[in-house]
């Protein structure tokens, strides 16, 4: 049953819809009618536009639908100066996934709003004087007002709509859309420049604009497979730990998974994250070489044993040196577990990873230890064994997020033939800690 | 210095110079001049690199500009002025003979392209100008790509595949589309140096994908390489084994025909056919890991992925016999498979030493005729004569 929120969004998009749809009728009433080869060029390559996307450096992504909107105002001003835009515009909400899945709200909703915006940037454009856009340097002023206008509509509708539909109150909404973005702008540049070449030398141009653009986005495409036939490559790693070592089946990508918590709160960025995560999986990476006899053996380890198990520390560095992007880290990391933070940052973040879910893993020599058990443990330490702004990251982030790990929120146990002990000599040698910090939990 | 700040350094040298130029009364087109010859020097410092072919710099498309803007004395002065600092600037290559030589490469394509324009043009002067602008502009931007394949060809004894020309086609377009909103047509649509640099963003779109792309492929590589490296520290595969054969499996295949995605699998398969050798027990003392668990623990991991499971196959298959003993049906084995089993038998007999490898191919041939595909052989064969490891026959 449609809710009163649901039904104020099908009325905002209903009347969107409408609005623009009057507004072009009128204007094909009352004014000169389009060019309709241009209205043809620009309208088909606003749905194409809107059906592909070019990639920014910050890996956001960005539709040229509005640079084509802008390019639409200069190609039809003069003439259809409004119902031009209008309609290229509305071109670039006919999105095919909505279209496919007969989701009508989204598509009146994205036509009607995308045309109004549109509209309005043809309208500011209207006003500047002809004398200013004699020259480039004045057109290319007049896109900045005309790129503004059609950001700010479309910012209204987006905000307006989200609100409804995901129910959330519109300041916060709107706080969260508002586009600071300024990568957009040279593209409202680009779309005035494609206007007023097609205006004086044609539709020659058209192929020669989308054509490195579509390589961009082939490549862009290309590129998002190859990573996931990285992650997939890891995921081969995971496996193969996991199967000569189950108790420690989960560890490395909990370790991943608490390192992006602290690289985030200690505000890396997306490529630095990637590289955190990635060295993280495979900080274990050296556990391969060690036999299956020995990573698995219940009881005490031998003397030669344990030599044997240690030698996964220089395997790991071995391996991860073959990989460029980590070899930087990956002496430190060995470092790091010996008590040296002189390493990247990376290495600290990963030694407190590790250590916290040692601590908070059932293992075959000492079930889990409560949450709070490890979170004083790592403040214990912090400054000599733990980097002090990795710890501090690590509790922030999780005592803000509620998330609980350790005795009692496990989610996968290894089934042990022996049970473990209750307390014991943790694997990041940090003692018997349950006696030592006295929970009463 | 980092490369932004030597970008930047340049960038604010040249417009200091146009601005100089400008200031003292030069004629209009000498600052301009200035700004594209600046525009190489930069452009020169990003390539891009599309997989299998050599590195297309964006220079080539302001090369495209400087061919209109200038007179042809000034597009010569501007070439070899700008080459040369943007030469001395690159990363790479090092050292002052590689230098010259990708100089000597810059100049030969920048002239190329310019002859190819003014030959165009001068012989179509009748013609509808957008056409002929259009034309010369076009092929300008390809006789650089054409010089620089023939460079490879003679350099490295390499022909550049015809398909995938992506790059190449984003480089062209973008420096028409450069050119012509520089200087428009037929005396319409000029739009002075904003058209070059406004247009030149799909062509960074493109660079930014394909560097993506390019470092991805090489993470992706390495990671593959250190996680088959495993075996081969725990003392469970020869040294360099895995390497020697991913590397011969790869020329056999490109022998054979395959597709670039075939070659790309096999290759993956052949660094990560020892893999499931680290998943299994380690067996009583003097014995050796069967090799069909050892393909299968690793085969499973792998098909496990969708991405990596074809490579899966591959190992999977590489135990797999070439017929059914005593018949002539084949055994149900992929040729790639085939092509991992013998480039690993291969290797097993030579061990790595090329003395050895007349022998092992005798062998290979001399084995029972169910176990190895006479055809897969016979690709060994050929790839070990190209590499002067076996006389050619005669």
């Amino acid at each position: 049953m449609a809710t009163n929120r649901d039904r104020l969004l099908t009325l905002l998009c209903l009347g969107v819809f409408i609005v623009a749809f009057a507004a072009a009728v009128v204007l094909a009433v009352v004014g000169p009618p389009p060019d309709l080869i241009a209205l043809a060029v620009f309208g088909a390559l606003s749905i194409f536009a809107a059906n592909t996307s070019v990639v920014l450096p910050n890996d956001s992504a960005l539709s040229a639908s509005f640079m084509l909107c802008v390019a639409s105002v200069v190609v039809f001003h003069g003439g259809a100066q409004y119902l031009g835009p209008l309609l290229v515009g509305a071109g670039a909400g006919l999105y095919l996934p909505h279209l496919r899945e007969h989701d009508w709200r989204k598509v009146i909703f994205n036509t009607g709003s995308l045309g109004l915006s549109a509209l309005a940037a043809a309208a500011v454009y209207s006003l500047v004087p002809n004398s200013v856009l004699e020259s480039v340097p004045g057109e290319l002023a007049a896109a900045i007002p005309t790129a503004l206008t059609y950001s700010l509509i479309n910012y209204l509708f987006l905000t307006a709509a989200l609100s409804l539909h995901e129910g959330r109150p519109l300041a916060i909404v709107a706080d969260e859309l508002w586009l600071g973005d300024l990568q957009i702008y040279p593209f409202a540049l680009m779309g005035v420049l494609l206007g007023r070449l097609y205006v004086d030398v044609g539709a020659w141009v058209i192929p020669l604009f989308v054509a490195p653009i579509l390589i961009a986005r082939a490549a862009f495409a290309s590129y998002l497979a190859l990573r996931q036939a990285q992650e997939a490559t890891l995921s081969t790693l995971i496996r193969a730990l996991e199967a000569k070592d189950r108790y420690t089946a989960g560890h490395v990508e909990r370790v991943a998974q608490f390192s992006e918590l602290i690289g985030t709160e200690l505000g890396f960025r997306a490529p630095q994250l990637v590289r955190l995560r990635y060295a993280a999986l495979l900080h274990d990476i050296g556990k391969l070489v060690v036999p299956n006899q020995i990573l698995n053996k219940p009881g005490r380890l031998t003397e030669s044993e344990f030599a044997e198990m240690r030698k996964h520390e220089p395997a790991s560095i071995e391996m991860l040196c073959r990989i460029d992007f980590l070899a930087p880290i990956a002496p430190s990391l060995e470092a790091e577990a010996a008590g040296d933070h002189s390493g990247p940052i990376e290495a600290r973040i990963i030694g407190v990873a590790d250590a916290f879910d040692a601590m908070t893993s059932t293992r075959a020599y000492r079930r889990a230890l409560p949450q709070e058990v490890a979170f004083a443990e790592l403040r214990d330490k912090s400054g000599t064994q733990f980097d002090p702004a990795c710890v501090n990251a690590l509790i922030t982030v999780l005592e803000r997020s509620g998330e609980k790990y350790g005795a009692g929120h496990e989610s996968d146990v290894a089934d042990f033939a022996v049970p473990p002990p209750v307390a014991g000599l943790g694997s990041a040698g940090l003692g018997n800690l349950e006696a030592e910090h006295e929970v009463s939990s | 210095m980092t490369r932004a700040a030597r970008l930047a350094i340049i960038a604010g040298a040249g417009l200091l110079l146009a601005l100089g130029a400008s200031v003292a009364g030069s004629p209009g087109p000498v600052s301009d001049l200035i700004v594209l010859g600046t525009a190489i020097v930069i452009a020169e410092q990003f390539e891009l690199r599309p997989a299998q072919r050599a590195p297309l710099p964006l220079s080539f498309a302001v090369v495209v500009v400087l061919v209109r803007a200038a007179t042809p004395s000034e597009f010569v002065a501007v070439v070899f002025a700008a080459f040369a600092v943007a030469v001395a600037l690159r990363e790479h290559p090092t050292g002052l003979v590689r230098r010259a030589f990708v100089y000597a490469e810059r100049l030969v394509e920048a002239l190329g392209a310019a002859a190819v324009f003014h030959g165009i043009e001068d012989a179509a002067r009748s013609g509808d100008a957008r056409v002929v602008v259009l034309s010369a502009l076009g092929a300008a931007a390809i006789t650089e790509i054409i010089i620089c394949d023939l460079v490879t060809l003679v350099r490295e004894r390499r022909v550049a595949p015809l398909r995938a020309r992506g790059a190449d086609l984003a480089v062209v377009t973008s420096g028409m589309l450069m050119a012509v909103g520089y200087e428009g047509i037929g005396g319409e649509g000029s739009l002075g140096l904003w058209g070059p640099l406004l247009f030149s963003i799909p062509l960074l779109a493109a660079w930014y994908s394909f560097e993506l792309l390019a470092s991805t492929r090489r993470n992706l590589r390495q990671t593959v390489y250190a996680l088959g490296s495993a075996p081969e520290i725990a003392g469970l595969a020869r040294p360099g084994h895995v390497q020697r054969v991913a590397e011969l499996a790869t020329s056999m295949g490109s022998q054979l025909g395959m597709t670039w995605a075939d070659v790309e699998q096999l290759e993956t398969a052949a660094l990560l056919h020892h893999l499931g050798a680290v998943c299994l027990d380690a067996p009583t003392s003097g014995a050796q890991l069967d090799p069909v668990a050892v393909a299968e623990a690793g085969a499973a991991m792998l098909r496990a992925s969708e991405a990596l499971a074809p490579a899966g196959d591959i190992v999977a298959a590489e135990p797999v016999l070439h017929r059914v003993p005593g018949t002539s049906t084949r055994a149900g084995g992929s040729l790639t498979g085939q092509v991992l089993k013998v480039a690993s038998a291969f290797d097993e007999l030579t061990e790595g030493h090329d003395e050895h490898a007349v022998w092992a191919v005798e062998a290979l041939y001399t084995g029972p005729l169910y176990v190895y595909d006479g055809r897969v052989v016979g690709a060994l064969e050929r790839v070990l004569e190209e590499r002067g490891v076996l006389a050619a026959r005669g």
